[in-house]
């Protein structure tokens, strides 16, 4: 990078008025009470990396410790993008032997149309094929081999929707660790791919999505379901004679970054005992690719979680993207099955009228 | 140094990188940036008692920081020095019902405090505008106000007593759990306000009042600011002390209508919030008690009372969106502070209106005209100098006028490095004197927040 060029767009640097009002919701903060882990910090940070003070290399540790959760966001009264900001910071950081070996891995096998289709492969063939609509599905890179069945249940519940196997990333996980450009460009063919609305099963991809799509054209799958106003067909789901306890996680991109989390809310109220657990607009500590990046600090912003989750007695922990839904079954081992939303209204639509 | 530093505290208390030299060279206020030497994150009162002697023997100033969401510069280490972040003693230490009081750990969250006090229907009543970030030992230090100012006070009202780790290191507690205590000096008044200049808060004890049940709320739109100052002045005197009462000026009312588009009257000269909070009779017979006599007031256009919760927030809409619509507008605002008494609150206005005609500056108004404090808001482009220049032209006109109108330069954002070439005019030669003597008394050595308070 030469010394004249800029790494953060300038008009976005000056938006923040330091009024500090991100500091209490940041989950970093939250943990170290550093004003150098605070999104206040970071943007002094960029600030004084732009203008030369600091080298990007000084400024690294902080860009990769960020959740890249986005509450800051939600509370900033100047409307600071930081998102956008992170993007630029990373993709000015992370080149070279500062990019994370597993980031390089993770986004290596991404973008190969190969081994994507491997991950899909057993899957895959149990689809139905269906015919051309203008609503599609977006299979998750990871989710169809991690969890298989979410994409399974979404097609499942929608006739409408339709799947063309041959698609690839949206490009999320790109530009959150240091490939701006690439991200956008694979989000732009994607769009290109799959004409009319693209229906997605996880947060993270919906909110990426539609930042270089547009929002009209990129629906997440709660937010899908509860547009259509299929609420009513929704019915509970009982287990010893009693509604199931149903808690959400929120997924921080859905959340923060498109204002998403009425609507899975009133999805489990219709099909469960719903209970609002603590923390859940909080970070999981999954944040893409962070929980593989930085395990140690991705467990310590899920710890409080546990506890709260395992008071709460629930039956399922819902979660809205596969990041989540990972970290979760990953953490809380004696305790409620976690489960995607899709699979859960999937269950209560094949429930029986009189349980 | 650093290394006695590291071995007197441990080492992964002390910071030094490049990375927290510059997270801590700044708080809330714009323009203003100091790079301090070392940066130390205390956990106990001993950490502070360790570092204080050690700084006091070495001559090493030392700033301490709670949230750092000041707005006068007073966190900011404009001499280099230790920045003492306390952020890390953040324990409230009890809640105690029957005394009404509690004993925190001086970064507490003020927000934070109100709603466990809450949780046994008691309050922390000083609300200042960034109390989701601020700290108690910040607003203590800084004498923060808030928007019940009128009604309940501000942080002097409410501190009982102080655990005060002095410029020498010694440590002295003020006051305590009593009501009534006449004992000596009133050093604990003395230490709200100073500014980390006199010593450093290590613990509080703050009084807690008993909770409102109800809050209710109305706004009412003026063709000019006069009369809406008519219609408080008429209110007050009707023998209501009302909980809310804040205005917006025509600049204000249309950049959070630019902003928010909430329907708000874009011709109207004020828009006047008004409300209060008590039990449900009191709240209302004194909330409709103000809706008539808004109406009656001359140069009244509406009059629109909240009917319920969200009504209300609707309300409050206005009045919080003010800052963030006016932020947005450029890229450089400055939140100043002035204060009047209620009667020249009109002619203030007035004159905030002409000093930004004369400067070609976009100044809103907005605040508290329940109690007189104004915070005129100057927007301007950081990267135009001679908008900047302007912007801090009208600055210093506005702290002339304030003082000219028998005002004060700050009501309830403090001096701090920003405002002490203003304070002179305001306390004259002696005072500021004074202040000095005093400072010398508890930091012999001037190393607490040097060029603040008392330098």
């Amino acid at each position: 990078m030469s010394e004249n060029e800029k790494v953060f767009s300038q008009n976005l640097l000056d938006r923040c008025i330091s009024c500090g009002y991100c500091l209490p919701v940041c989950p970093t903060y939250q943990i170290t009470k550093d004003e150098s882990s605070s999104p206040r910090g970071r943007i002094n940070i960029m600030r004084a990396v732009q203008k030369g003070e600091l080298s990007i290399f000084e400024s690294l540790e902080e860009s990769s410790y960020c959740l890249g959760c986005r509450a800051c966001e939600v509370v900033c009264p100047a409307g600071v993008e930081y998102g956008h900001m992170l993007e630029e910071w990373r993709d000015a950081a992370w080149q070279g032997k500062n990019r994370p070996l597993i980031v390089k891995l993770l986004l290596f096998v991404s973008t190969n149309k190969f081994f994507v289709r491997i991950l899909g492969l057993f899957n895959l063939r149990n689809y139905q094929k269906k015919k051309k609509s203008d609503v599609n599905l977006m299979l998750g890179c990871f989710e169809r081999g991690l969890f298989p069945a979410v994409s399974k249940s979404t097609l499942q519940i929608f006739n409408e929707v339709s799947l063309n196997p041959n698609q690839g990333c949206c490009g999320a996980l790109h530009a959150h660790n240091g490939e701006l450009t690439r991200g956008r460009e694979l989000a732009k063919n994607l769009g290109e791919k799959l004409s009319g609305t693209i229906v997605t099963t996880s947060g993270g991809c919906a909110a990426h999505l539609s930042d270089v799509l547009g929002k009209d054209r990129v629906r997440e799958v709660s937010q899908y379901f509860y547009e259509k106003q299929m609420l009513e067909q929704l019915r509970p789901i009982f287990k010893n004679q009693k509604k199931v306890r149903l808690g959400l996680q929120d997924s921080c991109h859905l959340r923060n970054g498109l204002g998403i989390f009425k609507e899975p809310r009133e999805i489990l109220k219709k099909i469960g005992d719903y209970q609002e657990v603590p923390y859940a607009s909080e970070c999981c500590g999954a944040a893409g690719s962070y929980s593989l990046v930085r395990p140690k600090d991705s467990k310590k912003v899920v710890e409080k979680k546990k506890e709260a989750i395992k008071k709460l007695d629930l039956d399922y922990l819902v979660t809205v993207n596969p990041g989540c839904q990972r970290q979760m079954a990953t953490n809380i081992k004696k305790g409620p099955k976690v489960i995607s939303i899709v699979e859960l209204i999937a269950m209560s639509l094949n429930t029986k009228e009189s349980a | 140094m650093i290394d006695e530093l590291k071995a007197l505290l441990g080492a992964s208390k002390v910071k030094t990188d490049a990375v927290s030299l510059e997270t801590y060279s700044k708080d809330a206020t714009p323009e203003f940036q100091g790079q301090p030497d070392a940066v130390v994150l205390a956990e106990t009162t001993e950490d502070v008692v360790k570092l204080i002697k050690f700084a006091n023997e070495k001559k090493i100033p030392v700033i301490a920081r709670g949230a750092g969401s000041n707005l006068c510069a007073a966190t900011v280490p404009t001499s280099g020095g230790i920045v003492l972040a306390l952020s890390k003693m953040n324990k409230i230490l009890e809640i105690s019902k029957s005394e009404m009081l509690a004993v925190v750990q001086p970064a507490v969250n003020t927000l934070e405090l109100d709603q466990e006090a809450a949780k046994m229907d008691l309050m922390y009543p000083p609300d200042p505008g960034s109390r989701n970030v601020s700290t108690i030992g910040g607003n203590i230090s800084t004498c923060a106000g808030g928007l019940r100012g009128l009604k309940y006070g501000v942080t002097r009202n409410y501190v009982l007593g102080l655990e005060i780790v002095l410029g020498t290191g010694e440590v002295i507690n003020t006051g305590g759990r009593l009501v009534k205590d006449v004992a000596g000096y009133d050093l604990t008044r003395l230490f709200v306000g100073s500014e980390g200049t006199l010593g450093v808060i290590t613990e509080a004890i703050v009084a807690l009042r008993p909770r409102p049940k109800i809050s209710k709320y109305g706004v009412a739109y003026f063709d000019s600011l006069e009369n809406s100052a008519l219609a408080v002045e008429e209110i007050v005197a009707s023998g209501i002390l009302p909980a809310t009462l804040e205005f917006l000026d025509n600049v204000c009312i249309n950049s959070v209508e630019d902003y928010a588009n909430l329907g708000l009257n874009r011709e109207a000269g004020a828009l006047l919030l008004f409300g209060d909070d008590g039990d449900e009779h009191t709240a209302e017979s004194n909330t409709s008690e103000m809706a008539r006599i808004c109406q009656n007031t001359k140069g009244n256009l509406s009059v629109t009372r909240a009917r319920d919760v969200v009504e209300a927030d609707a309300l409050l809409e206005a009045r919080r969106c003010s800052l963030p619509s006016l932020a947005r507008l450029k890229s450089l605002s400055i939140l100043e502070d002035i204060s009047v008494s209620r009667p020249m609150l009109p002619v203030a206005v007035k004159r905030i209106e002409e000093i930004a005609i004369k400067h070609q500056v976009v100044i809103g108004t907005f605040g508290h005209a329940g109690d007189g404090n104004l915070h005129p808001t100057i927007v301007v482009d950081k990267n135009q100098p001679t908008e900047v220049a302007a912007a801090h032209q009208a600055l210093k006109e506005i702290f002339n006028l304030a003082i000219e109108l028998g005002g004060t330069i700050t009501g309830e954002h403090g001096v701090g490095a920003a405002k002490l070439p203003y304070l002179e005019a305001r306390l004259g030669k002696t005072q500021m004197e004074v202040l000095r003597r005093v400072k010398k008394t508890f930091d012999p050595n001037g190393i607490l927040n040097p060029g603040k308070l008392g330098s």
